[in-house]
């Protein structure tokens, strides 16, 4: 009973927020001026441009728009996408594959290896081999997304021509997004575990492993692991919402034909309903993943008891 | 680790098979921006695609001269009424016929405000369009219109199978083209391709290539990596800091095609002081260092120009470029009244070849001769919001790209009251006026000689260059760019 009304809670905390986003995502878009102008011919009329905008409805008052937003929002219609003529959520949806594809892709390598690289550095604290794993992902860190992208395509694509530089549809053109949309929660999460374990693997619980005369590894793996990873977890819920945002700009240097890009060619073009689903969707994402997390807490820690 | 392996498996089968095409001659092509949607009549991005597709009644060729398309004669019967003889035995790819109906109706179609197209503008000098027979149609305009034959060589006009579009709907049609034209529709998945084939049974014969591949590909890196390893043949939008890259590249040529590209302008707010001012535009205009700015900052690729109006365009007056000479700059501002200078803003977006750099030269330039500028750079979604209504100057391109008219190139900047006009002169409208009102090309072109000659007087704006059109192409193909733009591939051939 306990859990279902926590359930409830963060459910009607969920629609808050969604609520909330749908305000802030219409009245940003309001301020920045109607898109009229952009979509008509450059040699358009004053006249003709007026026409449009009174029957694309951008001069009824601010409230009955998103009035009309919402009521539409409601009923999973977001409007018809300006460029494309056809439903925002159809043009979403087409490209969930794509991303989905990408993101999860991003974050299965990265969390694997984080946590192998993390466990290594943890154990071998202060040893040569934590040293170089720390500059690693200092450096995975501070690379930004594009810089490291452009210079895997000169690399990978120009000179040593072993992958295509751009494209979808082959395991091949999947690599290199995958690599440069996972590289900084690489560097993230292992940094995080390395830290976490260090912290648990100085609990006196270890040390009664320890004493029992289990191997290093096995109380890793088996008894420190666990505890470590309650932040870990934290971390990864709010990576797979935030991998939407690192997907704006692989997605646009990899021609990757996925909601990112979506997003960015609808806010060049000003396509109003089709950046409202887009953030709207990432903000559900978010709210998705986070109670995600709670849920996993409480297995992961019986201690944090709903 | 079983997870894991299934996962993965999960994920290699998530991705769709790449298309295989065997010994056929496929042409992939490289573009920056995604397609929306392929109905001609209804476009909001340049037509390049679809002009592969779909035919026009009136075309150009490579000289940039309109000959026959689906019409193979037109004739101005009296000063509003255009007659255009249809080509008989064409059709389209569904086996529809072609006919006077199908060209009524696509122009029908554009013109009915209830459909609210984009491009309407382009043929809004269309007061009627009558059948006469099956081959036979007659376009009446509202006032003459001289360029009717140039507005049916262009979108919207592209022609359009009525009873397809009957059948099934216009939504339909947007995503299942179905034309005249040389390739014939295959597939398209949004930001991923558009695959055409070649319509073997097309009018002006089989075309070389048997498939086409449009590829969009945004990021300029990533488009001018794909030419030079082979993944594209041809591409669109080589921007000037990568040309050195694709002229090193022993499998892929730069195709520069001369005087092809926008013609950039710095736009004035003709209403607002200072720039009422004729002499203080004057000024301005002799400021700036045109052949520096072309070939330290642009390497080459645009050329000075004295005039609105493009080289190739009809109505072209090969108006001197202003001299750079700011001491004359300097004495005409003293003359305006400031000496000191004054403090202006500039406007200027990412747009145009090395935007920012240019704009930031200009604005040096500005200040030598005392004035102090306000610099704003802005994202273009945001600057197309601003422009012309802030300035008071404000960078931008212009062309009569596909009209390769002198109205298309100087009309909607020169004219007061325009949406994208900062420009007053009253000597100026009436000129603009009086050259659409002149079907008889001889007197119209003397009318846009003395509309350039005027603002070459007057300066409602400063013409500053006009940017070359870049494209990329693998060594294999043989294609040199038109300076229209369009990329026809029934055109090009492939070894």
């Amino acid at each position: 009973m306990k859990g279902f009304r926590f359930l409830l809670s963060r459910a009607v905390q969920g629609v808050i927020v969604m609520f909330g986003v749908s305000l802030l995502v219409f009245f940003a878009l309001f301020l920045t001026g109607d898109p009229a102008a952009l979509m008509m011919a450059p040699d358009s009329t004053v006249a003709e441009i007026d026409a449009f905008r009174e029957a694309m409805g951008f001069n009824d008052p601010i409230l009955v728009q998103y009035g009309r937003f919402l009521a539409g929002v409601v009923q999973g219609d977001f409007g018809n996408s300006l460029r494309y003529q056809r439903p925002a959520l159809d043009l979403l949806s087409e490209r969930l594959t794509a991303t989905g594809v990408l993101a999860l892709s991003a974050l299965l390598w990265s969390s694997l290896l984080g946590f192998a690289l993390g466990a290594i550095a943890a154990v071998r604290k202060n040893k040569p081999i934590d040293f170089a794993i720390r500059v690693i992902s200092l450096l995975g860190q501070a690379v930004p997304v594009f810089w490291l992208a452009l210079m895997m395509i000169i690399l990978f694509s120009l000179n040593l021509r072993w992958l295509p530089s751009s494209g979808y549809g082959t395991f091949q053109q999947l690599i290199m997004p995958s690599v440069a949309l996972g590289a900084y929660y690489l560097s993230a999460i292992t940094r995080l575990v390395r830290a976490s374990l260090i912290e648990t693997l100085g609990e006196n619980y270890i040390r009664t492993a320890r004493a029992k005369g289990l191997t290093q590894w096995r109380i890793v793996v088996r008894h420190a692991m666990r505890n470590a990873m309650i932040p870990v977890v934290t971390l990864q819920g709010m990576y797979l919402a935030s991998l939407l945002g690192g997907a704006l700009v692989t997605e646009i240097i990899f021609a990757w034909p996925g909601i990112g890009r979506l997003a960015v060619e609808a806010i060049q073009n000003r396509d109003f309903p089709v950046v409202q689903a887009v953030v709207l969707f990432a903000a559900m994402v978010f709210v998705i993943a986070n109670f995600l997390v709670d849920v996993a807490y409480t297995w992961l820690n019986p201690r944090i008891r709903l | 680790m079983k997870h894991l392996s299934a996962l993965a498996l999960g994920l290699a089968l998530a991705l769709p098979a790449t298309v295989v095409l065997a010994e056929d001659t496929t042409l992939v092509i490289g573009r920056s921006a995604s397609t929306n949607a392929l109905d001609p009549g209804f476009l909001r991005e340049a037509a390049t695609i679809v002009d592969n597709i779909f035919d026009t009644l009136v075309m150009r060729d490579e000289n940039m001269d309109l000959v026959p398309g689906l019409a193979t004669e037109w004739t101005s019967v009296d000063d509003t009424t255009w007659e255009f003889k249809l080509r008989e035995g064409v059709t389209f790819h569904n086996g529809e016929a072609f006919d006077a109906n199908a060209v009524k109706f696509t122009l029908d179609r554009v013109l009915n405000p209830d459909n609210k197209a984009p491009t309407i503008s382009y043929i809004r000098t269309i007061d009627s369009v009558e059948v006469v027979d099956a081959t036979t149609v007659r376009i009446h305009t509202q006032g003459a219109d001289p360029l009717l034959p140039t507005r049916m060589s262009r979108y919207p006009a592209y022609i359009v199978p009525p009873q397809y579009i009957a059948d099934h709907g216009r939504d339909h049609f947007a995503n299942n083209p179905v034309g005249t034209g040389a390739y014939k529709f295959v597939d398209f998945i949004p930001d991923e391709r558009v695959t055409l084939a070649a319509n073997e049974t097309y009018w002006r014969g089989a075309p070389q290539i048997d498939t086409v591949i449009w590829r969009p590909i945004p990021d300029n890196t990533a488009r001018i990596t794909s030419l030079i390893t082979g993944e594209v043949d041809l591409i669109e939008d080589v921007p000037v800091d990568l040309v050195p890259l694709l002229q090193n590249a022993p499998d892929a040529d730069l195709v520069q095609v001369k005087n092809g590209g926008l013609i950039v302008y710095l736009g004035l707010r003709m209403d607002k002081a200072p720039l009422d001012n004729k002499l203080v535009r004057k000024a301005l205009n002799h400021a700036i260092n045109r052949k520096g700015i072309t070939e330290n900052l642009l390497g080459g690729l645009a050329t000075p120009a004295g005039t609105q109006v493009g080289v190739a365009d009809f109505g072209y007056l090969d108006l001197p470029v202003p001299a750079y000479d700011p001491d004359l700059s300097r004495k005409l501002l003293a003359e305006a009244g400031f000496e000191d200078g004054f403090e202006i803003t500039m406007q200027s977006s990412y747009r145009y070849m090395k935007n920012a750099e240019v704009a930031q030269a200009i604005a040096q330039q500005f200040e030598d001769i005392g004035l102090t500028v306000d610099q704003e750079v802005m994202e273009w979604s945001v600057y197309t919001q601003t422009v012309p209504f802030e300035g008071p100057i404000y960078m931008l391109g212009w062309g009569s790209t596909q009209t390769l008219d002198a109205d298309a190139a100087v009309y909607a900047i020169f004219k007061s009251g325009e949406p994208y006009s900062g420009a007053v002169v009253p000597e100026l409208d009436i000129l603009l006026e009086e050259s659409r009102q002149t079907v008889d090309p001889a007197a119209r072109e003397q009318l846009l000689f003395q509309v350039q000659e005027l603002a070459n007087e007057e300066v409602p704006l400063i013409s500053l260059y006009q940017e070359d059109k870049l494209l990329g192409k693998g060594v294999d193909v043989d294609f040199g760019g038109r300076p229209d733009a369009r990329i026809p591939v029934f055109e090009i051939s492939k070894d």
